[in-house]
């Protein structure tokens, strides 16, 4: 009898707890975010210009930064950053760590399965960045060794299209440079806009060179979790208002403008069509 | 089976596991006498091999393995010559016969550095502890038989060492397979970089890292199974009255 | 290092953001350290006694449980907990929570094979003495064994802890701001200064390590002394005593 009712205790217990979590996940997550005043996002933190910790007060600051900050005060909530490399957005993302990926989210059917994407609000083309003189035109791809990012539609593009080229994976950019640098892999991939930012802050830029081709054509969205239609309305919304007063435009001359460490033209603004690929 | 995983993806992950096996085998055959040798420098009458045998057994064992990789992977490639960079990124093949071997991938090879130096450490002091597991009279009675230091080693005592270390050694033969897989951080192709990879594109996070657990298990049940034979039958020799 | 203000990424690498974001850095490892130390030793415990105390099948899988986690190896495990405890659960779990919750259990396993493993070191005779002078079984354990077996143990929990420690940095595959990741981050800012960079980390680990190991040898050879005298006593108390009831 004791053993009966000491195995019963416990049990119920646990099925009272396992009820009232799931209970607590089919509540909105926007309910959830107003009713914590705090908006979680994740953002790179060593990507820059769109995520990176700026040495001078060791916060994590950046364009996708400065949109997030947007969407929280639309909210009216307080925002925190959790600093991701791409292998570990979706990740954040599906186990309710974050409630937004602002991490230069790549949209693709097969992701859209896993998440739901706000309306673009960059766009980019994967590119390659290599030593000076290496590489010139896309077919020697399938014979060089290529650093990727993990979890990138970068890595995934270059594979399917290149299915002779060695791809070695790393956890983030500038990993993949640092092998770049050593000579373990000859040529590194990632979306256009990164790579340029990137070569302008290397200290010994002269070295490399960007590739003059691009791969794809790819647009990048706000990550939201499955079915968070709510949340998604307000992204959506705050990202349409941001290009509609120009703080959109603002917030890219700030890090892509004249006066950047990387200029480069803005070819696409929010709510713009998209092009196929 | 194609729910739990389609073919690609297990592919990928039996790939990793092949890795994982070969990377760990290559580190504990180095490890092994290294760590014999460490263990010797570390019993040696002068006093400055002692110490530095000591110091070595001290850096690497108080140190993440994590933090050895990231070094060897890029503070070494920073630090070597572009040469010795250059000949250590270009794809060598030797053919004996029929076999090729190939000079394995930077990250291979510096997974395999950090993972030998490291082994070699916790190896040490386990063929250390065996020869401290010795009874002194043992030694004692050799001398008094007139036998040098080396003979001394060599028949008496290091047999004896051997036997009282193989349940630790055999331990450290599963850190070495737990091990391998921090190298996954330094872009090495084993079972945990494979599991990860298979859970970003298939978005099958339970099953991709419980087969690569699954994997790991079994590996470590291997050595386990190993070593419980092995002391079965020693202590059937033992019990007939053969040493 | 010259024209690099080293001084804030020091106080960066030392406390993280704090006090204008969370606690990171070298401040960060001490807490992770500290918390999945005690309850690793908290499980180790109670995993140790009750495999000392349950028979049968109760013991079996308990054995087996023990094994599984100290089979898989600890990055495996917090893959698990991270990724896929808050998905079964539906239950949002910090990161440093399924950082901690990992550690702990297989620092706990493994401290369970080791406690067990003093349990059983004390001679039967100590058990058998106890028990005929009338103490249940777990007043045995708790007056006549652990006490002896706790000296008996001490090295592997020391041990124990110093692999903790080291395995704090795993934090850094899954995002948590510890040491290593803090470290990490800097070397993509800087990206010309890798060895110096990892040696300094190695050196702080270093630190932190032999920190534990003499604080740990200071403490016990100062209590063994005392220890063993009062064991000693206890334990001739006990013969004592079996003798004068014949």
């Amino acid at each position: 009898m004791k053993n009966r009712t000491w195995g019963a205790v416990p049990a119920a217990l646990l099925t009272a707890f396992l009820v009232v979590g799931s209970n607590a996940a089919h509540a909105d997550r926007l309910d959830d975010i107003k009713k914590a005043g705090v908006l979680r996002v994740a953002a790179f933190d060593s990507n820059p210009p769109f995520g990176f910790v700026d040495p001078k007060d060791n916060q994590i600051t950046g364009l996708d930064v400065d949109y997030a900050r947007a969407v929280a005060k639309s909210l009216g909530v307080k925002l925190e950053i959790q600093p991701t490399n791409p292998a570990n957005r979706i990740a954040f993302l599906k186990s309710g760590k974050v409630d937004l990926v602002f991490a230069n989210f790549t949209i693709t059917d097969e992701r859209k399965k896993e998440v739901d994407f706000s309306t673009p609000y960059f766009a980019s083309g994967t590119q390659f960045i290599a030593k000076k003189g290496v590489l010139k035109s896309p077919e020697q791809l399938n014979s060089l060794r290529i650093g990727a990012d993990k979890g990138t539609t970068n890595e995934q593009q270059v594979r399917a299209k290149f299915p002779n080229a060695t791809i070695v994976a790393y956890d983030d950019t500038p990993f993949a440079f640092a092998a770049l640098r050593t000579g373990n892999v000859q040529a590194i991939t990632q979306d256009g806009p990164k790579l340029v930012a990137l070569l302008a802050r290397v200290p010994d830029k002269a070295n490399y060179e960007i590739s003059p081709f691009t791969i794809s054509n790819d647009y990048e969205g706000v990550g939201v979790p499955k079915g968070e239609t709510r949340l998604l309305d307000v992204v959506n919304s705050t990202l349409t208002h941001l290009e509609a007063d120009g703080e959109a435009a603002q917030i890219y001359d700030k890090w892509f403008g004249p006066k950047s460490a990387a200029p480069l033209p803005r070819l696409f603004k929010i709510g713009d069509p998209e092009k196929s690929s | 089976m194609h729910n739990w995983l389609e073919p690609k993806y297990l592919a990928w992950l039996e790939q990793g596991f092949l890795v994982t096996l070969m990377l760990s085998a290559c580190a504990a055959l180095c490890a092994t006498p290294l760590g014999f040798v460490l263990a010797v420098a570390r019993t040696a009458r002068t006093g400055a091999i002692a110490r530095g045998a000591a110091a070595y057994v001290f850096v690497f064992r108080n140190s993440p393995l994590l933090v050895q990789l990231l070094f060897w992977y890029f503070g070494a490639a920073a630090v070597l010559p572009p040469a010795w960079m250059a000949w250590l990124n270009t794809p060598h093949a030797v053919t004996l016969g029929t076999l090729t071997l190939r000079w394995p991938s930077f990250e291979l090879f510096a997974g395999w550095v950090g993972l030998t130096c490291y082994t070699t450490a916790f190896i040490g002091e386990e063929f250390l502890a065996g020869m401290r597991g010795v009874n002194p009279a043992q030694g004692q009675a050799a001398a008094a038989l007139g036998m040098s230091r080396y003979a001394t080693l060599r028949y008496v005592i290091l047999p004896q060492a051997l036997r009282i270390a193989t349940p630790p050694l055999a331990g450290q033969y599963m850190n070495v397979i737990k091990n391998s897989s921090l190298t996954m951080a330094i872009g090495v192709g084993e079972l945990s970089y494979m599991s990860r990879q298979v859970d970003t594109e298939s978005f099958r996070t339970f099953q991709a890292f419980g087969t690569a657990t699954v994997f790991y298990v079994l590996a470590i049940a291997v050595i386990e199974v190993a070593l419980v034979l092995w002391q079965r039958t020693g202590v059937r020799t033992l019990q007939r009255g053969r040493v | 290092m010259n024209g690099f203000d080293w001084l804030p990424a020091l106080r960066y690498l030392l406390l993280g953001a704090f006090p204008a974001g969370p606690l990171g850095g070298v401040a960060l490892t001490f807490v992770l350290s500290v918390v999945s130390a005690l309850l690793a030793a908290l499980f180790g415990l109670a995993g140790g006694i009750a495999l000392a105390m349950t028979r049968g099948f109760a013991h079996l899988a308990l054995t087996v449980v023990v094994a599984f986690f100290r089979a898989i190896p600890v990055l495996m495990l917090i893959f698990w907990t991270f990724f896929l405890m808050p998905i079964l659960l539906h239950v949002d779990v910090p990161g440093l929570a399924t950082v901690v919750c990992a550690l702990a259990l297989i620092g706990g396993a493994y401290l369970s094979h080791s406690v067990y493993a003093g349990i059983t070191s004390i001679g039967d005779g100590q058990r058998q003495a106890a028990l005929s002078l009338g103490l249940t079984r777990w007043q045995t354990l708790r007056e006549v064994i652990l006490p002896q077996a706790v000296r008996v143990m001490m090295p592997s929990f020391v041990n124990q802890w110093v692999s903790l420690i080291k395995d704090t940095s795993l934090a850094y595959i899954v995002g948590v701001p510890e040491f290593t990741f803090l470290a990490n981050q800097l070397n993509n800012r800087l990206m010309v200064y890798p060895a110096q960079i990892f040696l300094f980390v190695a050196l702080v680990y270093l630190l932190l390590c032999g920190a534990l190991q003499w604080v740990a040898n200071a403490l016990l050879v100062r209590r063994k002394s005392t220890r063993l005298r009062a064991s000693e006593v206890q334990a001739g108390k006990l013969m004592h005593e079996l003798q004068n009831c014949r």
